[in-house]
Parts: C-alpha cells; structure tokens; sequence
C-alpha cells in the first residue's frame, strides 16, 4: 500500500509543526514539513497529499485577528488549489490558529457547499487573556467528521487567546442541523459546559470547540490534538502510572485520544 | 495623504478587552464604568487609490462576522474618550504586518516612506471625573515613554474628525557624519566620556589615550585618513569595556576583610576562581558537560545524538521602565543566545523570575511603575514573548519583596536542543576564516537600546525616536529562528551569535577576533529610517537580529533560504586577518582599531569588602513563645504573597506548544498545585526526559549571603531530585543580581558590606557547585539594582533591592515514565519526611510574618544532603515512591498543606516523628512546622513497599509520620500528641487562592 502523505504547513510565526508531523507519523501518515512559500512558488506541489494540516501558532503575529493574514496570504495566492483539494475528495484539519485561518478562508463552515464564505468567527475570549489548560470534550454522535469517527469524550489542551467560536443564532442553527458541530467543551462526566468556566475556557456559544464542513472532511477545532502524542503528555499521568503499578488500572494505549484523530484521517483512506 | 480605518466589534458582542479595562479600572483605583467599548484604529500613511483602501479594509481589517469599521470616525456612544497611540520609532508590530497584508492583497509594495501605524481608543460610559480619565489612561492604558495619549469629553469630541489622523513618522533631517575627536588630555576624554553618556572608567581612560598617541598606531592610522579617535570608535571602546559586556565587576580586585576575625583575602576576578575554575574541575569529571564558559549559552549532553543549551539573563533596568517593553524584549533577547550556540539551537522552553515590590503596595514611594502594573506589565511581555514564538514556558516564580521597589528584577531563561553534528562536523564547535562573510540577520536598525535607558529622561518632541526602550518582535525573530536551523541543517553556516547588548559593534567586534579581522561597509546596514549617524548604527541594539559567518560559495543558497522564509539577510562586510577593526562608510574609513587593543592593558576594576558578621550587625533571636492557634497560622502563611497561588499567572504561559509536556507547572487532582520542577520530552521519538527548576532566595541576604545562596543551589536540586531528576548530571545557571558595591561615602555608605555579600555569595557558589558536582553551565552578573525614588515631601530614597541569586538547574532523565509529582495518589499511604529539621527560622517566611528578621539562616550540609538525594533518586528509579515534594519557603507546615492540596487528600502526621536535630531547640511544634532547614523532602510511598523503600534509606534521617487518610482533612498532632491542626483541604485552599484568586 502506498503511504498516505500529510502535509504541515510552516512558516510566518506558524509553530506547532513538529510535533503535529510526530503525530500524523504515530498515526501512520508519512508528514512533510513545508513553508507556506514552498506551496506558492510551486516548489511543492499539494497533489502528492492526501491530508493537509493548518497547525496551531501566532502567523504574522495574530496581528489584525488571529489567523487573518494568513488567510489573505493563502487565498490570494494559492486559493483556487486548497479549493481543489478539498474538492478532490481530500482531509484538511486546521487546528488552533489553523482553525482561524480555515474559518478567514472561508473553508469552514462551507455552510451551502460555498467554500469561500466567511460567515462564523473566532474571537477573543470572555476571560480577557490567553489561557493555557486542558478541556474535557464531547463529540456529537451524529456528525460526519471524519476525524472524530468513534470517539466519544477525551480530554485535549487548549492555548489561546482568541478562541471564542461565534456565529449568528441561524447560522448556528443550521450548524447544529447539520451535524457540523463536531466537538463541545464539556465536563468531566461529558456533559456540555453550558458556558461554565473554565470547562469552556473562552466563552464559546453552544460550548462549541470545533467544527467541519458538511462532507466532514474539513474538521476545525481550537484544542491541540498534536499535544496529546504521548500518555505522559496528560496533566493527570503520574496518579494513572501509580493505579497501573497497583493494577488498579490499565496500561494507556499508545494510541492516545490526539493521535486517533489523526488516525481517522489515516484510516479514512485505508479502508 | 493618510487615511484611517476604524474598527470596532459589533455591538452585540461582548468586548473582552473593554471588559478587562472596566475590571481593573474598578479592582486598582475603585473607578467605576458603565460600559467601555474598543476601536482600532489603523492609520495608513501610503498612496493607495479609494478602492484599494476598501479592499483592505473589508479583506483584512475588518471581520465581516463581528466587526464594523469605516475611514470616518465611528460613531460609538461615550462619555469620554482615551486615545493611546505609539510614539515616533516605538515597533507598531501589527503596524509592520499590515503592511505585509496589504502588499500580499494588492500585489502592490509600500514604498520606503510609506507605512502603517495602528493605535486605539477606548470609549467609555460612566459619570467619571477628568482625574478619573486621566488615571486610567496615564496608569493603566498608556506608558508616557512609548505612547502618546489623549483625551476628549463628549463635548470636545468632534465627530468628524475623531481623533484626528496621527502619523508618529520618524523624521531625523539629519546627514549622516562621523565627528573626529580631540584627547588632547584625559581630563578632555573624561569630559567627552560625560557629555555623550560613555560611561569611561576613569581608570581607562589613560590607557585609551596611550593607543591613540602611540606613534605606530597614528601612522597607520593616517594611511586610513584618521588622525583622532572617531565617534564610532570611542563608542565601540565604550561598548566594548561595559560592566555589561566584560563584567569587569566580577573580574575585578577584592579585597575582602572579615571585621570579627581579621581574616582578610585579595581576590583576583570571582569570575575566574568561583565560576571558571570550578567548572573546568568539574568538566573533566563530567563528560556530559559538552560546551561551557565561552559560548552564549553552555551545552550538556542530551542523549548520543543531541545536546541542550542553556543560559539566563535579566532585563530589569528596561523593564522597570517600560514593563511590557523590557520583558518581551528580555525573553525574545534570551531566546536569540541558545539560536546563537554553537552552530544554533532550535529553542525548547523559557522560564521567567519576576521580583517587584509589593502588588498592593500604598506607601509614600512613587515608583515609575506602581509594582501591580509593573507586574501585569511584565507577565503580558514575557507572555507574548514566550507565547508568540511557540516556545513553552513551564516553569516561573514570582516574588515580593520591598527591595525591588527601587529596581525590579527580570529573569528570563532558555533553553535550545541541537544535533550532535551538522554533515558529520561537530555542532558544538565553530571557527570564522578570513573571506567568509559578515551577514546580519533579522530586523533592521534603528535608535533602538542606543546608551539604554539614560536618555529616557530627555524631552520628546513629535518626531524624536522613544526607540531607547524597545519592544520585541517574536514574530520577526520566529521566521528567523526557522530560516536559520535550515541554513544550519544544510551545513551553510560557519558561525553565528546574536546582536543583543552592544549590537554589531559587539557583535562582529568579537567574532572577527575569530579570523582576526574585520571589514564592515555600514552604508550596507539596512535601516528604519534614515539619518542615523554612523556609530548609532554600530551600536545600536536594535532587536531580533543574528550575526552569521558563511563562506563565499554558500552566499546564494543563504539568501534563497532567507527569501523563502520572508528574513531580511544582508552582507555587509567580510571577515579578514589583518588585526584591524576596519569600518567604513561609502568608502570612507570611520573606524580602524586594532582588536588587541580590547585585550591589553586595561586596569582591573578594585572593591573594598566588609563583612560583618549580623551577630555585629545587631541581629539576634527574637523571643517568640509558640502560637497557641496552629491552624490560623497556617491559614495565614498560606496566604502570604510569596506563598499563595498564582495560577493566573502561569496559565497565561502556554506551557505545552511543541507536545513535549511531562510534568508541567501546574500539577494534582485538580491540576491547581505547582510542581517542583517541569519535565520536557524534547526529542518527540524520545523517551528520555529534560528536568528543569529554578529557585530564589534572597530573604537569607538578610543574615548572611554566602547561606543564601547554598540554600538557593540547594532548593534548585532538590527540585530536580523531586520529580525523578539525575544526581550524577545537574547543570547549573547563576544570574546575580546585586545591589551597587563600589563603596562611597555618600551615595553608597554600605557599599563594602554589599561587596562582601557577594564575595561571599561567590565563595558559596564555588563550594556548593564543586560539593554537589554542578558544572556552571552559563551565568550572568546584573549589578547596579538600586533606585532613587521620590517620597511623600519631594525628597527622594535610595532603595536597594537584597542580594539576589536566581540559580537553575537541569538534569536529564532515562526514561520519562519515572517522573515523579508532588501529589500522594492513594489514601493508607505512608508519609514520610526526609532530611533534618533544625531550628534555622531565621529570615523565614514565618518570621517575616510576625516581624521578625532573626538570625540562625538555613545551612546546607552538602554530604548528608547528597546522600540523601542518591537514595531518593534510587527509590524514584525502582518506582518506589507515589509522590515526592521538596521542602521549601513557609517550611513544613506549608508544603504539607500544598501536598495534601494536591492530592485533594487528607493527611495524618505526627510531628513527634519528624526528623529532627539534638543538638539545638528545634523540638518545638512552630520550628518544625516553619523551620526552612535546607536537605528535606515530604514523600508518600506504597505501605506494601516500606521495608524495601526504609532500607535505602538506612542510617539517613528518613522517617514514617503518618499516612494519607480517606478524607479531606490536614491532621497534624503536636509534640504533646494533642491535635494542633484540623483543617479540610478545601478550607486550605481557599486560604491559598484567595489573595489573587479572582484574577484570570
């Protein structure tokens, strides 16, 4: 079988490279690290990719709105390629600045199959500064998000300042309609957050934390599945590491909830 | 023609930053406000056509969602307006990004004179009084030194034109000239040293002379067309014999006297005997100590393939001045050594250490900076600092403390992770030949850092630079930081340091040492703005920018990686070996100085040390009879600003970018209680572990430096130990920070006394580091931490901040899954105590409660101590032990209250089991509960394994006091077997959280 070939965007203050490659590679993709330049001047060409990864990161400082001129920059010069790709059938995840980059492109929602519209926004949080903690979430059953088949709660970290997810109360309706609310901010049963901070760190409407196109192959979120690539990665590792030493528990899976995110993706072209 | 956008949210929508600015105006100074709402505002000083400005201001600037914006003045309802906008030469970061927006949108470039300026006003709702406005724009919004700000009531707001269309361009019409400077004699230098702020030490200045009259030199000089120094290279000898750049304090002549003994001892260069010497022992010990004591960062092993570096620095004169400013330009500043190490590092984690006065503090002292601003001031620098440039921070402290009132302390560390080899060539190792290229990297160079903070005194006008204080850009210097571990990995680059301190002049001034020489063509530097003058450009510390060697052959693959990452490079000269410091301008020589001259002959800097000991200084016990109420005390020591929790702070550090989290700052059931030390996974497909921790003690100066810094050592390893950390590899960083030593009879009348701190604090450095096998890895001298500041009647204070060690301290780890927390994990567990308690109160945090100094400090017993470590480290290593927590500042008492808070579990203990020492009181409840004796651990253990977990620690103070109960309760019986505290965790932790505990 051939390998399946992620993309990982770099470059312009985009930091979170490293280790979503590591994560894409544990999930079994074979992931490329290439700056944004290489993919305009054509130096890489996106055709040899399957999947493509709008990382996490502060491009061009989030000056002017998290994600915006990044966006500018992508859509005015190689705009009409990610519109190809997307409709080749292909997976995109844009996570944390990805995620408002993907949202500025208009890539996401996608509400009407209309790939260019910006209509939901990520913007700052009620609590008035960036935060860094990890959040309890909860999968709707029903989506179509390839990225989240088979989960159900987990937990991930979340570092932003600008993560509020906002659209109207239509546009909202119609997102929830349409199953695209893929992931909500939750408690530790997985019950939604219902806007309790810090179970929603930001102030998010409908506790939403992520979402994807109609087709669910282009899955935005602002948590950081890519910094949950190890079981020592969870802030709560050590208390499990001594309930499976007094075989209280199990030995975690190396396969930890981040990384099976990328393994869907993978997965998605296996099968 | 300039135009302005404004921008603000849509009604609806919640302004969180408004909401912020309404939370502190009320929290601070009890303004209150009905409503404040934020525009931004982007001024556009370029040639753009009506429909260009439409597309960028509906494509870029305004988010159709949940913004609205016009080139008019929007007309959002106030009762009073508070505008805040950059001065002249201050970074407008999103200024800069603006414009590269614009060019990508319209596929157009701003010409040099154009440019992009962005500024905000608040509009505010409320019955609020002038004063009230002025005071929440002068001390909350704006900083006088690199803002400008106004203010309009409802009835002098036009709104028509706003606030008017501001251009803070920076306008010099100034032509470029180097000045030749007579020295007839040195009374002429002197005085030229004064007027253009050298700072020359008298003692030089004669040497100085002597170059410039010798006859050889003024031949040679005169083929170059120079006869008298130049400005230029008075400036670079300036730069060059700093305290800041050649620590000539540390290098200087002690002599040092002990007034009770009259022992007395000459000290040539603490550098040398306290730091170097033993470190070189130590090298040869160690042979994971790759690269010490020449680099800008040292180097240890990692593993086979990689070595870390580390180093640390303080940013506090900048950062007293402008909070924000000083401590993003501080941590971006640190982040550039590690990058400039051996052939570069790719940057890992940052750490922070803030010491500020009292954050409620409402004394007679003005400050520039109130110490809650200053605060907010430095957190949100570092913050963006750290944040922006995707490096984790997992690991800070933050302190209180009257002292640094006068001046606040800024620590900022980091740490790299580089290959082994580059192509097979050793990456620690680098060299310059004669040919290859000087190539400066980065941003570009403006007035910026020129003589620091001095000339923030001087007036403004409208169009004068405020670039002496500067404000980093982490987005410049990450797209560099990428570009250049390419360059790296392709095996282009010869040789690389930073431009921090000093700028090129220190920069290229010493790498040409390397191939022993230099020419520099600075017409080539590119600029911000024209009009500099020739020695500004040479020593201007503009930020976020490297100095490269390459060879000749890599020029063109250089510049193509440089362009492919959007890094400005520039040649702008070429290394030689001819021995000179040679300069020039449009081909025209302004500097030709021999690079010997730096090494010869200079004067030694000298100090008279004192020590006396404080039993001579009037310091004694105090007679203190123990508490009947243990429970309220320990509810209050929780509650002390040093102790309390300050987990607003450490969440708005992103402690987990780049995946390589294991242990993190916050830890515990409820993820709310800080660690010992943080843990990173820095080779992803790696399970080895890179251990970190930081301590700071500088209460024990109070009684007897040399003590406080054992126990600052001390507290640092322990930290390490605590969380699985390897006694056979701790490395070690010093960054000192002292009060001025030189003694004067009137400016400083202690001055020999805080000589002889430090001459002691160095001797301590030496005797711990070489006792517990810590090679010093890197360090940095900060002196001259004192302020003058205006009291209550016009008069002014001199306050001098206590002698300060910020000491860190790595280890590294076989394998991660043996880490360690501080939490127990399971009820019947046992509690242990490690290590002995004595009656060593003095200057602890319980005596400071009660008002009290004292005088028995805490004393490191390096043997037993280490013993101990090796044992403990033993059981972490059989995965022994459930938990384990350093005992640290508030003593017993307080860390098992943050052990039992973390484990949201109850304890049971007795104190009659604590280790103890005969030979003194200490079998007293309150000294065993708030005793700071160094050497201790509290840590909890599997009752199945306590034979086998007793055994290694036989015939070593190590003793079961209790055990973990079911419930939420802290019990701790006393000496009597009475009960003497009954307190439910939760009840413990609001006491802890509550101080700040309504900050996010």
């Amino acid at each position: 079988m051939s390998p399946i070939n992620a993309i990982v965007l770099t470059g312009y203050g985009l930091n979170c490279d490293r280790e979503t490659a590591y994560a894409l590679e544990q999930a079994g993709a074979q992931a490329q690290r290439v700056h944004i330049n290489a993919l305009i001047d054509g130096s890489v060409a996106l055709d040899a990719f399957q999947i493509m990864a709008f990382i996490g990161g502060f491009s061009w400082g989030d000056d002017h709105g998290a994600g915006v001129v990044q966006a500018v920059r992508l859509r005015t010069t190689i705009g009409d390629k990610l519109l190809d790709f997307i409709g080749q059938g292909k997976l995109v995840i844009g996570i944390c600045n990805g995620f408002q980059c993907l949202v500025n492109l208009g890539l996401l929602p996608a509400i009407d199959n209309d790939y260019t519209r910006r209509s939901v926004a990520l913007t700052h949080n009620d609590c008035g500064n960036f935060r860094d903690d990890w959040v309890h979430l909860a999968t709707d059953p029903a989506s179509a998000c390839v990225f989240t088949q088979g989960m159900q709660s987990f937990e991930l970290p979340v570092r932003h300042g600008e993560g509020k997810f906002f659209a109207t109360p239509d546009l909202h309706q119609q997102l929830a309609a349409s199953g695209q609310i893929v992931l909500r901010y939750a408690t530790a049963d997985g019950r939604p957050a219902q806007g309790v901070f810090p179970h929603n760190p930001n102030g998010s409407i409908d506790d939403i934390a992520g979402i994807c196109d109609p087709t669910g192959r282009v899955f935005g979120l602002m948590p950081h599945p890519e910094a949950y690539n190890h079981w020592t990665n969870h802030p709560e590792w050590t208390r499990l590491k001594e309930k499976v030493r007094r075989g209280q528990a199990d030995r975690p899976s190396d396969i930890t909830p981040g990384v099976q995110i990328f393994k869907n993706a993978v997965n998605y072209f296996v099968s | 023609m300039a135009s302005r956008i404004e921008i603000t949210l849509k009604p609806d929508i919640l302004d969180a930053e408004g909401e912020s600015l309404r939370r502190k105006a009320r929290e601070y100074f009890g303004i209150q406000t009905d409503s404040v709402r934020s525009v931004y505002i982007v001024t556009i000083d370029a040639a753009l056509t009506a429909d260009q400005l439409r597309r960028v201001r509906t494509e870029i600037f305004t988010n159709p969602v949940t913004q609205i914006s016009s080139m008019d003045p929007l007309p959002v309802d106030a009762d009073w307006i508070i505008w805040v906008g950059f001065r002249p030469g201050v970074r407008d970061n999103p200024g800069a990004t603006a414009v590269e927006a614009m060019e990508d949108l319209l596929g157009v470039r701003l010409g040099p004179d154009e440019a992009v300026y962005t500024s905000k006003r608040y509009c505010i709702k409320g019955s609020l009084s002038e004063d009230e406005v002025r005071r929440i724009a002068s001390q909350l919004l704006a900083n006088d030194i690199i803002q400008q700000w106004k203010i309009f009531s409802a009835a002098s707001w036009n709104p028509a034109e706003g606030v008017g269309i501001v251009v803070p361009k920076v306008r010099l019409d100034h032509v470029p000239t180097v000045s030749m400077l007579s020295i007839d004699s040195d009374d002429t230098l002197q005085r030229l040293s004064d007027e253009r702020n050298l700072a020359l030490n008298p003692n030089d200045i004669p040497v100085i002379r002597a170059y410039f009259l010798d006859p050889r030199v003024q031949a040679e000089r005169a083929r170059v067309g120079l006869s008298d120094p130049t400005d230029l290279e008075l400036e670079y000898i300036s730069q060059a014999r700093s305290d800041h750049c050649n620590h000539n304090t540390f290098r200087g002549l002690f002599h040092y006297l002990d007034l009770a003994t009259g022992e007395s001892e000459t000290i040539s260069s603490l550098f040398k005997k306290c730091i170097q010497e033993p470190t070189l022992v130590l090298q040869k010990q160690k042979p994971w100590v790759v690269s010490v004591l020449w680099d800008n960062a040292g180097l240890g092993r990692f593993d086979e393939d990689h070595f870390y570096a580390i180093t640390g620095e303080t940013h506090n004169s900048p950062s007293n001045m402008e909070a924000y400013g000083g401590a993003i330009t501080g941590i971006v500043g640190v982040y550039r050594d590690p990058m400039g190490t051996g052939l570069g590092s790719c940057l890992i984690m940052g750490s922070y250490g803030f010491c500020v006065g009292p954050r409620d503090y409402a004394g007679d002292l003005k400050p520039h900076l109130h110490p809650r601003r200053l605060l907010d001031g430095v957190i949100e620098g570092v913050r963006d600092g750290g944040n922006k440039s995707g490096i984790p921070t997992p690991f800070g402290q933050v302190l209180f403390d009257q002292g640094y009132m006068g001046k606040c302390l800024v620590f900022v560390t980091a740490l790299g992770i580089m290959p082994a080899t580059i192509l097979g060539q050793p990456a620690e190792q680098k060299t310059i030949l004669p040919g290859d290229l000087v190539i400066m990297c980065g941003g570009r160079v403006g007035k910026d850092g020129i003589h620091g903070v001095t000339a923030s005194s001087e007036t403004f006008s409208e169009h004068t630079p405020a670039g002496h204080v500067q404000i980093g850009d982490p987005y410049t210097q990450k797209k560099m930081h990428d570009f250049l571990l390419e360059a790296r990995d392709e095996g282009l680059i010869r040789f690389i340091t930073d431009n921090g301190g000093g700028g090129l002049s220190s920069s290229v001034g010493e790498t040409a040492l390397y191939s022993n020489g230099c020419e520099v063509q600075l017409e080539k530097v590119p600029l911000k703005y024209a009009g500099l003058d020739q020695w500004e450009i040479w020593v201007s510390e503009s930020q976020e920018r490297m100095t490269v060697a390459i060879a000749p052959e890599n020029e063109r693959r250089f510049f193509e990686l440089s362009a492919r990452h959007a890094v400005e490079s520039t040649v702008i000269g070429r290394y030689t070996d001819t021995g000179k410091l040679h300069i020039t301008y449009d081909g025209k020589t302004c500097a030709y100085v021999d690079l010997d001259l730096l090494q010869a002959g200079f004067p030694q800097w000298q100090f008279e040390a004192e020590w006396r000991t404080p039993e001579a200084r009037g310091l004694f016990e105090p007679v203190l009879r123990e508490p009947g109420d243990h429970t309220s005390v320990l509810r209050d020591m929780l509650a002390r600003p040093n102790i309390c929790a300050k987990e607003w702070i450490t969440r708005q550090y992103d402690h987990e970018v780049q995946g390589t989290s294991v242990i993190k700052p916050l830890v515990g059931a409820q993820r709310d209680v800080n660690s010992d030390a943080a843990v990173l996974r820095p080779v992803l497909t790696s399970q080895r572990g890179l251990a970190f921790a930081q301590a700071l003690l500088p209460f024990y100066s109070k009684i007897d430096a040399y003590h406080m810094t054992t126990c600052t050592i001390d507290e640092a390893v322990r930290r390490l130990i605590a969380v699985g950390g390897d006694p056979d590899h701790l490395g070690g960083v010093d960054n000192f920070c002292w009060p001025t030593i030189q003694y004067d009879p009137i400016t400083n009348p202690d001055g020999r006394f805080k000589a002889a701190q430090l001459v002691r604090s160095c001797r301590a450095l030496r005797d711990l580091c070489l006792a517990y096998g810590i090679p010093l890895l890197s360090g940095k001298d900060s002196m001259y931490v004192d302020g003058r500041l205006p009291g209550r009647y016009g008069e002014t204070h001199k306050v001098s901040a206590l002698e300060s060690l910020q000491f860190s301290a790595t280890s590294v780890i076989d394998d991660i899954a043996r880490c360690v927390t501080l939490d127990p994990k399971m009820a019947g567990d046992l509690v242990y105590v490690i290590g002995t308690t004595r009656n060593e109160m003095g200057a602890s945090e319980y005596y400071e409660m009660l008002g009290y100094v004292g005088c028995r400090v805490p004393e490191v017993q390096a043997e037993a101590f280490m013993q101990c470590y090796r044992a403990l480290a033993g059981a972490i290593g059989q995965d022994m032990v459930a938990s384990a927590h350093g005992i640290y500042r508030g003593g017993l008492g307080v860390h098992l209250a943050m052990t039992a808070m973390a484990g949201q579990v109850g304890l049971e203990v007795d104190l009659s089991a604590v280790p103890s020492s005969d030979h003194d009181d200490a079998r007293r409840n309150d000294v065993l509960l708030y005793s700071e004796s160094a050497g201790r651990f509290i840590v909890t253990v599997d009752p199945n394994l306590r034979a086998s977990f007793e055994t290694l620690f036989e015939g070593m103070p190590c003793a079961c006091i209790g055990r973990v109960s079911a419930d939420d309760r802290l019990q701790v019986r006393g000496l009597n077997g009475s009960t003497i505290i009954d307190i439910s965790v939760p009840a413990l932790k609001s006491a802890w959280k509550q101080p700040f505990g309504d900050l996010i």
